[in-house]
């Protein structure tokens, strides 16, 4: 931007800058829509994550459960050490398995996998418990036998209040429903839960083995205790502990956070994709404007306006214009979080509301100015090709956008900034800047496309058809648009093809029916000795029924390579589930079908007496375990160090038996341990609760209800997905005809030439066609290929579902982009095909 | 001589929001064969309007146009645009080059667009008998006016149409261009037999031709 002389000249600018505005703001209506548009998506993302992370921080100690969570995982810990605590601090016991939970006197019952969080009268330590009827709660932790369910256990089993419900070989009296619990970070977001009374495990007689039974304590600390001397205190307590681990408010809902900033960051890209898309159609729709006022620009240098000047009249129209939609914008997304707040608290029982930011807001402009500024300083920079002079010749050419040396470091300064600005701090910086590096290398390779373009037309010259002539002759002249023709439509039809792909392997994930080698029920908590009477119940009701059953330990990896894995593998890392509880593993004799091995050898059976261990590749690649590497493992706190022998391509997808881990069977067969079993059945005749009466331990997933559930989740992302493609695509729509005004005037003026030498509509719509054929089909090639690239890494990488190459689905999109253009370029091109003679004759 | 065109009471009317603008009034006119024929009269007073009404480029309000024994004012828009890519040849003050075609290219199109089998030679030709082949590949944004309405005349002509229309031919050029420019212009519809219709405003240039009309007030006097 130029300097300006004195205080006087910036107010006379100004003035005319506001002037200006006021009369031609409807000129540049493309400009204001996609600018509101784009940073309307940004405002929205911003509002709504800061609003959520704003409830996760005030809640954090709610969420947690207290100032601090003694976590003892599978064990139920050494209450000494617990009761030591107990001493200067108040503490909460829960603990929470997984069990079944069947409705009873009705005459169908039925059965559903419920996650069960027993209670003591301390327990919530922070926030509430919200429930119906009053008392409900209190009364629940009185009365044996009590029981509140939540609100999608009471829809989806249709139970009532006061209603008999059965948990393993015992009834219990549903008393109430549960809204929500503040502590959601360390239970169940999504599916089917209940709350009950301490005394409920000593009711059940619950063992370790079958029910997942999870024991954690909740510390709240006195008013007046400071918070550090407590945490050491209480450090220096567990310190010779191995089993224990301590968590603080500020690790409360890291997994709901984590999905958080994923999900954001995913979504700040697609919006920054649609602010730079936009910032192309801004850079096209001012370059029209600025060959629109071609004539008053010449005027004005005629009458003493330094070209500086003239230049800064439009970046301050620019200015107050983005300050102007800035406001709209961010206010604006305020009307977004009780949308937000409506699915968050159906869902994580999360209350949003709006937050305002004067960071936020400074970052949208911020945001905002960058892009503004990085693409009208080539166009507003063509002002300088505008002379005084053209005003006695009456030649106007169509300006062109300029690059100097200045302007291309001042844009490549700003864009680092940009890039900056969405790089540091994201959740993964990686993705932000090979995001950005492919945003940049598309451009590159589109812009490299329409010299090639350019290259191999300008060879073929003899064509019999006047049109085709033309519109190669349009596509190759000095001073063509061609490349920034190319160059929108590529990235806006690589945008809307990605998004697309992503979208529609989203609903196939939606729509996905059961993998073919799923079982139909997942059964758990059958103990060695029930082996044969779970298989007999079974056969009795399906005789055809395919059962398989596996031996199941729980373990914990304690150290790998002598290393607690603790200390090096952050929660961010992808297989960090893995380490960060008791997983369950399993041994058999032969490779799993669907486990091929990636690397090393199947269990050496000269050497019995050592574990051997068969390890997911993809963990072995998260964590970079190598074949050889040693695991220290705490089987039933019995530490037993194994070797790592393979890797196996797991797919955890599929539904069928998986583990994480495999243990070589002739060592693993003497640890106690219980069975884990499917079942594939191939008639209606089993009965979730027919089975529940002989063996009441025995815990079921129904497959197809997990999938609903699943469903149930990708479906609220999808929407999501959706809504932002759905905008984006308006963005590049817009961003596209956009690149066809800024040949208007030329169009308009060459098709009034067209026509005063004779040539027929049909021959000038014609040579419009042909023009956008030749670029389209070069374009849709390589979009498709950037769009595959882009589609599969989101999918694969950012929401870790399985992406598919659907041809069919790529035509059907390729063939629907194009028509759509094709009717958008026709329809904005309709008053320059066939222009009025006279008012260009007049210079009207 | 044969009539090439016969205009019978012809009107014109714009339409600017709820007014309405009588521009051309009654004209009746007959333009010849190899005539040539100049219109004067005040600005404003319609000596455009009847050059865009002649060369089929506005449609009159009411009236007939018959151009070598053809009704044109009841055909359609191209299939005027196929009588005047054939017959007629259309210059402007504004000389109406297209910008980013060479001065070869501007010529050709017009050829090209009448199936010539070598268009740029054929130009190439015309352009120098205009004396511009210096300036074959230059862009009209590089010609002087003189030689920018000289590609336009060589275009106008390439098709050796029967019928000449030409506004303000040289208003936008000085004394020693203008003199060039209608010399060029009335010989060339000399030595190839076409009629012309040239609007001007200069008294020399209107007395070149044979018969002069004036126009006031939308109405020839």
């Amino acid at each position: 931007m130029e300097k300006l002389n004195n205080p006087s000249e910036f107010c006379l600018i100004l003035k005319y800058a506001f002037k200006d505005l006021g009369r031609n703001y409807h000129k540049i209506a493309s400009i204001i829509v996609t600018l509101f548009i784009s940073l309307f998506i940004l405002s929205a993302i911003f509002t709504i994550e800061d609003s959520l992370k704003k409830e996760l921080n005030d809640n954090a100690k709610a969420l947690l459960g207290g100032d601090l969570e003694i976590d003892y995982n599978r064990n139920q810990g050494n209450l000494d050490l617990v009761n030591k605590v107990k001493g200067f601090a108040t503490v909460s016991q829960m603990i929470e398995f997984s069990t079944m939970l069947s409705t009873t006197g009705r005459e169908k019952n039925k059965s559903l996998f419920t996650r069960i969080k027993t209670v003591d009268e301390k327990y919530p330590l922070y926030g509430n418990v919200v429930y119906e009827p009053m008392g409900a709660y209190e009364r629940m932790q009185k009365e044996p036998n009590t029981i509140l369910i939540n609100e999608s256990l009471s829809k989806t089993l249709n139970i009532e209040i006061n209603e008999i419900v059965k948990v393993q070989d015992q009834k219990f009296t549903v008393i109430g429903i549960i809204k929500s619990v503040p502590d959601v970070s360390g239970f169940v977001a999504f599916g089917d839960w209940a709350l009950a009374g301490k005394q409920t495990l000593e009711i059940l007689k619950l063992n370790g083995i079958g029910s997942f039974l999870n024991y954690e304590y909740k510390v709240k600390f006195n008013k007046n205790d400071k918070l550090e001397e407590i945490e050491q205190r209480i450090e220096e307590i567990f310190k010779d502990d191995q089993k224990v681990k301590l968590r603080y408010p500020e690790n409360s809902a890291s997994g709901i956070k984590r999905i958080i900033n994923n999900f954001s960051q995913f979504l700040s890209l697609v919006s920054i994709s649609a602010m730079l898309i936009a910032g192309i159609g801004i850079a096209n729709t001012l370059l029209s404007f600025i060959n629109q006022n071609n004539m008053s620009i010449a005027v004005r240098k005629a009458v003493g306006f330094y070209s500086g000047n003239i230049k800064t009249l439009y970046y301050l129209q620019l200015f107050i214009l983005l300050f102007i939609i800035t406001v709209i914008a961010y206010g604006s997304s305020f009307l977004i979080v009780p949308i937000a707040d409506k699915y968050l608290s159906d869902g994580l029982g999360l209350n949003v509301y709006p937050v305002f930011s004067l960071l936020n807001f400074l970052k949208i402009f911020l945001v905002g100015l960058l892009v503004l500024v990085i693409f009208s300083i080539p166009t507003i920079s063509s002002i300088d090709q505008i002379k005084a002079s053209n005003l006695f010749r009456n030649v106007f050419q169509n300006l062109q956008f300029y690059y100097s040396k200045r302007s291309v470091v001042l844009s490549f300064v700003l864009l680092s900034i940009l890039i900056l600005l969405f790089t540091v701090g994201s959740e993964q910086p990686s993705y932000s800047l090979g995001y950005f590096a492919a945003f940049f290398v598309c451009l590159i390779v589109f812009f490299l496309l329409s010299k090639l373009i350019i290259f191999f037309l300008k060879k073929y010259k003899s064509s019999p058809i006047i049109s085709l002539k033309v519109s190669i002759k349009n596509i190759t002249q000095t001073k063509s648009i061609t490349p920034i023709t190319v160059m929108s439509l590529g990235l806006g039809v690589t945008l809307l093809l990605t998004l697309a792909l992503v979208g529609t392997n989203f609903q196939r994930e939606i729509a996905k029916s059961i993998p073919d080698i799923a079982p139909d029920y997942f059964f758990v908590g059958i103990q060695k000795g029930e082996r044969e009477k779970f298989e007999r119940g079974i056969l009795n009701m399906d005789p055809n029924a395919f059962i398989e059953i596996v031996p199941m330990v729980s373990s914990g990896i304690v150290k790998i390579n002598g290393v607690d894995p603790n200390t090096y593998i952050k929660p961010d890392n992808d297989s960090y589930w893995v380490i960060g509880s008791e997983r369950r593993s399993s041994w058999v004799e032969n490779i799993p079908e669907d486990n091929p091995i990636l690397e090393g050898k199947w269990w050496d059976l000269s050497n019995p007496d050592q574990l051997q261990i068969s390890l997911d590749a993809k963990i072995a690649k998260d964590f970079n375990i190598q074949l050889g590497d040693i695991f220290t493992l705490n089987v039933y706190g019995r530490e037993i160090e194994g070797e790592v022998i393979n890797f196996r391509e797991v797919d955890y997808r599929d539904l069928s038996i998986n583990f994480a881990m495999l243990f070589n069977p002739q060592f693993a067969k003497n640890i106690p341990h219980e069975y884990l079993a499917t079942a594939k059945f191939n008639s209606n005749k089993f009965d979730e609760t027919e089975m529940l009466e002989i063996m009441p331990s025995l815990s079921m997933i129904k497959i197809a209800d997990y999938l609903s559930k699943v469903t149930a989740v990708l479906n609220k992302v999808f929407i999501a997905v959706t809504l932002i493609s759905a905008v984006t695509i308006i963005i590049g729509l817009i961003v596209i005809s956009s690149a066809i005004m800024v040949q208007g005037k030329v169009k308009e003026y060459q098709n009034l030439v067209f026509k005063i030498l004779g040539f027929s509509k049909k021959q000038i719509v014609f040579s419009s066609l042909i023009e956008f054929i030749i670029i389209f089909k070069s374009v849709i090639l390589i979009a498709i290929f950037f769009a595959v690239i882009g589609s599969k890494f989101i999918m694969e990488n950012i929401f870790e579902l399985v992406w598919m190459f659907d041809f069919k689905v790529l035509i059907y999109l390729g063939f629907s982009i194009g028509f759509v253009t094709l009717i958008l370029i026709l329809l904005t091109n309709l008053k320059y095909l066939n222009p009025k003679v006279y008012p260009l004759i007049r210079n009207q | 001589m044969s009539v090439l065109l016969k205009l019978k009471k012809i009107n014109l009317k714009y339409q600017t929001g709820k007014d309405s603008i009588s521009v051309l009034k009654n004209i009746n006119l007959n333009i010849n064969k190899k005539e040539t024929v100049s219109v004067i009269g005040e600005s404003g007073s319609g000596k455009t309007s009847l050059i865009m009404l002649i060369g089929g480029l506005e449609k009159a309000t009411s009236g007939k146009i018959i151009y070598n024994n053809q009704e044109i004012t009841g055909l359609s828009e191209d299939e005027v645009s196929e009588i005047r890519k054939k017959n007629i040849g259309i210059i402007f003050q504004s000389f109406y080059l297209i910008p980013n075609y060479t001065a070869v290219e501007n010529v050709a199109l017009t050829l090209e667009l009448n199936n010539f089998k070598n268009p740029e030679k054929e130009a190439k030709i015309l352009l120098d008998r205009f004396g511009l082949k210096h300036r074959f590949n230059n862009l009209p944004s590089q010609l002087s006016g003189g030689e920018q309405q000289r590609v336009a005349i060589a275009r106008a002509i390439s098709m050796k149409p029967e019928l000449i229309l030409a506004d303000e031919p040289t208003g936008n050029l000085d004394t020693e261009n203008s003199i060039m420019i209608a010399n060029i212009l009335f010989k060339y519809v000399k030595e190839e037999g076409s009629s012309l219709i040239m609007v001007t405003h200069d008294p020399k240039l209107a007395d070149k031709a044979k018969r002069k009309i004036k126009i006031k007030d939308g109405k020839i006097k």
